[in-house]
């Protein structure tokens, strides 16, 4: 993933709310907690420092407990809220110099977002929320009804074109939230906390919806969740933030096994190791009278996948990765996994 | 802390008290209500030269002059449509049949048709009472000022949503707006602009305009931020942002807005009858002068009527905008049927009443003018014959009990006491700034040559307002306790509200005669709506989990009361003192001519007698500043119990 140039590149992103944001970073009032620094001058270090990469293609899930800055980092990226200090870049283009003009264009084409409260316009239309984006882009009215109706089916919301957001459900309104997002087939998709406001069985169809989705049409997503579940459903990689700052990035698997700190294995206790850790974790050596002619697997195997014909299997089953042996991996190493051991 | 401030507050009292009696009668300041101090006849002087000015100075020749032109004609038309025949015509453009068919028609296209049918009767009832010309005059003059209103204060309003630093400039403005009693305004604009239309029509804009700008703003404001923020995600312009997101979205709150302009404009269009509007203004001011209550009843009526009807259709067509759902194509299709239908009826009752005399003018037979008069001057007889006890009563007991006291010790004691007393009120309860305001506004009062009118008018707004508020929090914890109780009060809170204040004068004057206390009546009765609005919903606003807590703990119902929701509630409680301060006030400087004398006398007169004019002017100021004082302390008592 990291051999081809990223799709989005953040450098040392700040966001500071309040008088005189600059002079905040850099100072030694930049250290404080932000309850102190909120008393002594006022401001608040919604962003600190952040920097990532975002891959073509990638699902990039942001996750951090209510306040650590996700709404404020995901707005700084489409520059909703201006930046105070740091590089953004989009294919190359630094997205912090361009004029309003170009920023308008950029986000009618090349970026589309999702809203947690979902932000339908109650006055129009099912059809005419999702044709929005073509209409101030000057489309024609026959054209951007049929892509409007296009993309309606993509998401599976047929037979209500002509319905008003207050008639639907919540979950199909984020379905036309989505809908009016890839309307205009951008690049990147920036979903924040977009399903948090649904139920659990709704957001469930949700996910997979999105996965469906990302599937289908390869977009690349800046995904922000507190749900873990979620996010290790959806992503590929996993930043996770507190009080601004991003603490560690690193795919679900990572997380789990090398938690950066303890904010992070905190976050990541709760998670059903064996849904996101794969062979590769529990290869271990072959030990004398431990059988070596059980079934292959592959090493990115999750455990949850291989579980099934490890127990079923006599013998340790022997993990393969691109071809070289890791290891083996017997019954009692995934039940001892699953009933919450190391 | 809390303790020394009310033994504070005690004390001066006593020493007030004290120095009231000790040098009652000396310094007092009264003059003659014809007498002019030096002030106040160069301030005449200055009014008249200023008047003398009109075809000379540049100001009036090419900014004041052609704005009152422009209005005059704008309203010129709008009454030769409706209300007088233009000057080459016998009839108005636009005779009784063809107006009761436009309204008929405008309100069923913009509501329904049983809203129609009120509106329709509503109007006929005005023309039987004698007083189609003057209601077709007081909706053309609504009609012009609403227009200028919101086509000024809709945009300002919109600016206001959107900018910060737009809306904290206007504040200021709006603000002084809502505590500026209507009286106030009217003589300076009557002396640039003469007394006439064009006066009245901007008065009522100053008063209307600031309640566009408002609502406007606050339902700019207000807005669900997601969709406009998700519109400005997908690369929407400013312009486009708020054409096809906010405006669309606040439309209904801003159509409510509508709805408050045109209730605000009614109401000041009766009173600006002083300075010279038509309509139904002046047969009211006729009766009050002349003391003639039947009389005062039929135009009462008639203004009550329009009152009803103008809220009725703005509100309804304010309801219909609930959902942002159209309707169906069905419905669409039949009302577009029904609409044509009543369309071609309303031509044909137009142009009928273009060509027929009976279609044209008000066939004055049919009247109920004259028994409506007896019916209600019978029943003030009647009620002066047998009810005296209870009327006279009341009166007499209120005027020994609080009246008289209040006054001897207001306007009675010296000025340098009273004035002390008001800084030291205002030290005590707002804080060194306020009481330097204070002492600044009284001392101008002094100066200024009226201190003993506005003490008088103090006297009653001081116990007007503290009758308001003992019935109005008696009103107020009822509803607020009791979810029949606000239902049962709710219609006539709402309708109290939309009523002009001057209407109350007529049933008052009835009951008590020219007398002050007429004046503080009308003003007690028009603001207990607003102020058991308040505290109804401060008590309400108090959480259900303390109230529980309580009942828990064994409290009583009284001890619920007093104990947990009108401590909890304190604040509402002071703003609805000062909501109350600032209502009575505003009434009773308007009960001068019926006798309540103090300031609002010497306005009112300041209108028509040009000897009275500077005192008239200043007296306008004297209120003004009178409401600033109170509004500043309570205002800062409310922060402070905060
Ligand atoms: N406009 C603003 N002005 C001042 N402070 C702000 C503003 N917007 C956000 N903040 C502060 O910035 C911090 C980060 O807020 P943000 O909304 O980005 O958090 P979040 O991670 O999205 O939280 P949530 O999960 O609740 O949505 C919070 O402390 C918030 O109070
Ligand atoms: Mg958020």
């Amino acid at each position: 993933m990291s051999s081809a140039s990223p799709m989005i590149s953040v450098r040392n992103l700040w966001k500071v709310f309040g008088n005189n944001p600059e002079k905040v970073i850099g100072s030694p009032d930049a250290l404080l907690t932000r309850t102190e620094l909120r008393a002594k001058t006022g401001n608040t270090i919604a962003v600190r420092d952040v920097s990532f990469d975002v891959a073509p293609g990638e699902v990039f899930v942001v996750m951090g407990l209510s306040g650590s800055g996700k709404s404020t980092l995901v707005r700084c990226m489409t520059r909703l809220i201006e930046p105070t200090q740091g590089q953004l870049q989009f294919e190359g283009e630094d997205i912090l110099k361009v004029d309003n003009a170009r920023l308008r264009e950029l986000r009618k084409t090349r970026f589309s977002m999702v809203f947690q409260h979902f932000g339908l316009l109650p006055h129009r239309k099912v059809i005419d929320n999702i044709a929005y984006s073509l209409e101030i882009n000057g489309v024609k009215k026959d054209a951007r009804h049929a892509r409007a109706n296009e993309v309606i089916e993509l998401v599976g919301l047929q037979g209500y074109a002509n319905a008003y957001p207050e008639q639907l459900s919540g979950g199909m309104q984020q379905r036309v939230g989505l809908a009016r997002a890839l309307a205009v087939d951008p690049q990147v998709l920036f979903l924040d906390e977009p399903f948090s406001a649904l139920d659990p069985l709704i957001r469930r169809d949700m996910q997979q919806e999105v996965i469906r989705l990302h599937h289908e049409l390869g977009k690349t997503m800046v995904f922000i969740t507190h749900d873990l579940s979620e996010a290790v459903k959806v992503g590929d990689r996993i930043a996770i933030m507190r009080d601004g700052a991003i603490v560690q990035i690193g795919t679900p698997e990572d997380l789990v096994a090398n938690p950066a700190d303890e904010y992070v294995a905190n976050f990541v206790r709760d998670i059903a190791k064996s849904h996101v850790l794969t062979l590769k974790h529990l290869a271990r050596k072959a030990e004398p009278g431990d059988a070596t002619d059980g079934p292959e697997l592959a090493a990115n195997t999750i455990i949850r996948d291989a579980a099934q014909v490890i127990l079923q299997s006599h013998k340790p089953v022997r993990v393969n990765d691109n071809g070289a042996a890791l290891g083996i991996v017997s019954s009692e190493d995934v039940l001892r996994l699953i009933s919450g051991g190391a | 802390m809390k303790v020394r401030k009310s033994y504070l507050l005690l004390a001066s009292v006593t020493v007030w008290i004290l120095l009231g009696r000790l040098l009652n009668g000396t310094h007092t300041l009264q003059i003659a209500t014809y007498e002019n101090t030096a002030f106040t006849s160069y301030i005449g002087e200055k009014a008249l030269d200023f008047r003398g000015n009109r075809t000379e100075s540049t100001a009036f020749i090419y900014f004041f002059n052609p704005i009152r032109g422009a209005i005059d004609g704008f309203v010129q038309i709008i009454r030769n449509l409706i209300a007088v025949p233009a000057q080459n015509s016998v009839i108005p453009i636009i005779g009784w049949l063809g107006v009761v068919a436009i309204v008929a028609f405008a309100v069923y296209a913009t509501s329904q048709w049983r809203t129609a049918l009120l509106a329709v009767s509503l109007l006929l009832a005005c023309g039987a009472l004698g007083m189609w010309q003057f209601t077709m005059d007081s909706i053309a003059m609504t009609l012009a000022a609403v227009l200028l209103s919101l086509a000024i204060g809709i945009p300002l309003g919109i600016w206001a949503g959107l900018s910060d630093r737009v809306l904290k400039i206007f504040t200021p403005f709006l603000d002084l707006a809502q505590i500026l009693p209507t009286l106030v305004y009217m003589a300076p604009i009557a002396l640039v602009f003469m007394i006439g239309a064009a006066s009245a029509t901007i008065a009522t804009m100053i008063y209307s305009i600031p309640i566009a700008i408002r609502i406007t703003s606050h339902a700019i404001r207000n807005l669900n931020q997601a969709p406009v923020e998700a519109a400005e995600s997908m690369g929407s312009t400013q312009k486009q942002k708020l054409t096809k997101v906010q405006i669309p979205m606040a439309k209904q709150m801003i159509v409510l807005g509508i709805n408050q302009t045109v209730m605000a404009a009614v109401s000041f269009v009766v009173i600006a009858a002083l300075i010279g509007a038509p309509g139904l203004g002046k047969p009211v001011i006729e009766a009050l002068i002349i003391r003639n209550v039947g009389q005062g009843f039929v135009a009462g009526f008639a203004v009550v009527f329009l009152a009803i009807l103008l809220d009725r259709s703005t509100s309804a067509a304010a309801k219909r905008q609930d959902s942002f759902i159209p309707e169906t194509e069905k419905q669409i299709k039949t009302k577009r049927i029904t609409l044509i239908v009543a369309g071609i009826l309303t031509i044909v009752a137009v142009f009928m009443s273009r060509t027929m005399l009976w279609a044209a003018v008000w066939p004055k037979e049919v009247t109920i003018a004259p028994q409506v008069a007896k019916v209600t001057n019978d029943a003030t007889a009647w009620i002066l014959e047998n009810l005296t006890i209870f009327t006279v009563g009341f009166k007499d007991l209120i005027s020994y009990a609080f009246l008289n006291p209040l006054e001897t010790q207001l306007a009675a004691s010296p000025w340098y006491v009273t004035v002390a007393m008001i800084v030291a009120l205002a030290l005590i309860i707002g804080g060194t700034r306020i009481a330097i305001l204070s002492f600044v506004l009284s001392m101008a009062i002094v100066l200024s040559g009226l201190w003993y009118e506005a003490m008088l008018t103090l006297t009653q707004t001081i116990v007007g307002c503290l009758l308001t508020m003992i019935i109005g929090l008696a009103l107020g914890i009822w509803t607020g306790r009791s979810d029949r109780a606000e239902r049962a009060l709710r219609p006539f809170l709402d309708a109290g509200q939309t009523l002009p204040a001057f209407v109350y004068l007529v049933p008052m004057l009835g009951l008590f005669g020219p007398t002050r206390f007429t004046a503080i009546a009308t003003g007690i009765v028009y603001s207990i709506p607003v102020v058991v609005k308040i505290v109804c919903e401060g008590i309400r606003a108090v959480p259900h989990s303390l109230i529980e807590a309580a009942t828990a703990a064994g409290s009583t119902t009284r001890q619920i009361i007093t104990k947990v929701q009108l401590p909890a509630a304190k604040k509402t409680m002071l703003l609805a003192t000062n909501q109350g301060l600032i209502y009575v006030l505003a009434v009773v400087v308007i009960g001068g001519f019926v006798g309540a004398g103090g300031l609002g006398y010497l306005v009112i007169a300041g209108n028509s007698k040009p000897e009275l004019q500077g005192k008239g002017l200043i007296a306008g100021v004297a209120i003004l500043l009178l409401g600033v004082i109170f509004d500043r302390i309570m205002q800062a008592g409310a922060r402070r119990s905060s």
